[in-house]
């Protein structure tokens, strides 16, 4: 727990963890076995308005702030980081329209999303290096009936079980990713299909697949922020992503080194439990060291998020300790449990999957280092 | 339409209390609070009824100041006012003394047409307080009870006993006890959660209540709670031939007492 903790967010991590249990615990494992998408998991966090957990009261949100967030995200990923996913993808599509929409936009939008009615899900990335570049990179053409999109997201969470994207298309090919913008698509819309589902690593049952745009034509009114945007909603939404997949390698590692820890009192060898060695009491406390900072860190980035003030220099620094750190955790913590924790019937190979994925994805466009370094040297 | 009071009793987390290997005493530094578990499914059990037929559920619960902490937790869980009891004495308050407080209070703010009670609680445990609760209001007392319907002021209880169950038809008012398996706790929604600090919740002063010191003087004093560790003593019988090593082992039980 932070120190930044008011009551009710306090309660509100409570609840989460006592929805992981009764929700995610008994799925956990064969979600991750089968990759199914929870549909009736997904209908039970809308029922407990995680789904509009940040979202104005006025638009049907729960108006809990960040903060709350990703006490929620940590907990639900203590038990099931895939279900986590799910619930990030859908926030951070439900934040770019919520920041940058125009009045009619949230008026439409955002009470199905925060009811649970609408699944969102966020698409920037592409197969060529950065958005807005490479063969197949999503272009939108203005033309007399609306902008028609043409190209391929790659990548994409929540693809195929969403009922809305927002998705960053270039609109000047010799600009590239310097002229992105915007768009929130019908996921019913005409031209626009699902590519086969990624068999991912780790995270499985959060959907992955590429969106193909075959000259999707949408009207202006579909275009989120201004034309010249686009950049901005990338970096910024992708930041906010970086602080709730913060949460959630916080999760895996805070449930990892509490298996491994219960694992080591009860693991004789030698004579005795091999909690009593130093050396796996030192991986133990490394573990929890490094777990317990990274929250601090991250409640600190979500607080200036809930305040209106700067956290990308924050949140990058999160981020850039948890590439650090985050799978570090499940190493050590598979070396506690030796040859029974690198078992698949133990729970630490799918945490360690899951952390690999949370360390990985919905990375910022600028690497972390470089977000840092850049305020540091202005 | 029916007024229901919910007692609960707000505990240390037994997932947090550590034990102490030198001398096995109890470390509860690091304890947090929560609502005790079977008095969750009285909290539960009371809600569902006035969600289905209207009415009205207020909660009560007395302990240390630290049962401020409950406030919103209980409210999260369906009832719609709190009344608490906060007294720096009550961690030694033994089921005597919580029931003369509880019943004080609901003879300052009842009657109520039903009264609701976790069978026991998380800690002690003791599965007095709802008995001497109905014995001290004059009220009739059904304990062990897995399914609950009031209709009117007529209420039918199943109670779940040893190795049969047993259905009950009280006239109320009275005061219930209720087993885990009555129904599930609720989650709490976010807005449930944030709902809570809207609702009404009153301190009421242990002074105020009238009751004498006599009758806060606990009958029952908690002298040196202790944890209990199981030591194993590691043996391995390695003889190659299963009836030495069958032998082995009832001498050795046999050395321990076990005849």
């Amino acid at each position: 727990m932070s120190i930044h903790l008011t009551e009710e967010q306090a309660l509100i991590g409570q609840s989460a963890r006592e929805f992981a249990k009764e929700y995610l615990d008994p799925i956990a494992v064969e979600l991750d076995h089968s990759s199914q998408y929870p549909t009736a998991v997904v209908k039970a966090l809308a029922d407990h308005d995680f789904l509009g957990l940040f979202l104005p009261s006025e638009f049907g949100g729960a108006e809990a702030g960040f903060v709350s967030l990703v006490e929620v995200i940590e907990n639900l990923s203590r038990s099931s980081a895939a279900v986590a996913s799910i619930l990030i993808n859908h926030s951070i599509a439900a934040y770019a329209i919520q920041r940058w929409g125009k009045a009619d936009q949230k008026k439409a939008y955002l009470p199905a999303l925060a009811a649970g009615k609408t699944l969102g899900a966020f698409a920037v990335f592409e197969h060529g290096p950065t958005p807005g570049v490479g063969p197949d990179a999503l272009q939108a053409t203005q033309q007399p009936e609306g902008w028609v999109l043409k190209g391929t997201k790659a990548f994409v969470r929540n693809a195929g079980v969403a009922d809305l994207y927002v998705v960053l298309a270039c609109t000047d090919p010799a600009a590239g990713g310097k002229a992105m913008a915007a768009f929130i698509i019908d996921a019913k819309a005409s031209g626009l299909t699902v590519g086969a589902p990624f068999d991912t690593m780790g995270l499985k049952g959060c959907p992955v697949a590429d969106l193909v745009f075959d000259n999707v034509i949408v009207p202006a009114t579909a275009m989120l922020g201004g034309l010249t945007e686009g950049q901005a909603i990338i970096t910024e939404t992708l930041a906010v992503a970086s602080i709730a997949e913060a949460a959630q390698t916080v999760g895996i590692g805070q449930a990892a080194v509490e298996h491994a820890a219960a694992y080591a009192k009860t693991r004789v060898q030698f004579g005795r439990p091999v909690s009593t060695l130093q050396a796996i009491q030192t991986l133990l406390a490394e573990t929890a060291t490094d777990c317990h900072l990274a929250r601090l860190g991250l409640h600190e980035a979500a607080l200036l998020l809930e305040q209106g003030k700067p956290f990308q220099v924050e949140a990058a620094m999160v981020q850039q300790f948890l590439a650090r750190f985050g799978a570090k955790m499940l190493v050590d913590t598979v070396q506690v449990e030796g040859g029974f924790g690198y078992s698949e019937f133990m729970p630490l190979p799918r945490l360690f999957r899951d952390i690999a994925g949370t360390t990985l994805l919905e990375a910022p466009a600028d690497y972390p280092d470089q977000t840092i370094a850049t305020a540091l040297l202005a | 339409m029916p007024k229901l009071l919910v007692c609960y009793k707000w505990v240390l987390d037994e997932q947090d209390i550590k034990v102490r290997p030198d001398d096995l005493s109890l470390d509860s530094s690091r304890a947090k609070g929560k609502i005790s578990d079977f008095d969750r499914n009285a909290i539960e059990a009371a809600s569902l009824l006035v969600e289905a037929q209207g009415g009205t559920v207020d909660a009560l619960s007395y302990g240390t100041p630290a049962v401020k902490l409950s406030v919103k937790d209980v409210l999260s869980r369906g009832p719609n006012a709190l009344k608490w009891i906060g007294d720096p004495e009550a961690d030694k308050a033994d089921a005597f003394v919580i029931a003369n407080v509880l019943a004080a209070a609901i003879r300052r703010d009842g009657p109520y047409d039903l009264i609701l009670c976790g069978e026991g609680s998380s800690d002690m445990f003791y599965q007095q307080t709802p008995a001497r609760l109905a014995a001290l209001l004059g009220l009739p007392c059904v304990t062990f009870v897995s399914k609950l319907s009031l209709e009117g002021d007529v209420l039918t209880a199943t109670r779940k006993l040893g190795d049969s169950t047993e259905e009950v038809r009280v006239t109320g008012p009275a005061v219930v006890s209720v087993l885990s398996e009555i129904h599930k706790p609720r989650i709490p929604s976010l807005k449930q959660v944030l709902g809570a600090a809207k609702k009404p919740n009153e301190e009421i002063a242990v002074g105020s209540l009238g009751l004498s010191a006599e009758d806060l003087k606990p009958r029952a004093v908690r002298k040196s709670p202790r944890g209990f560790l199981m030591n194993r003593k590691n043996v391995i019988f390695k003889e190659s031939d299963a009836a030495a090593n069958v032998a082995k082992l009832v001498s050795s039980l046999a050395a321990e007492g076990l005849r």
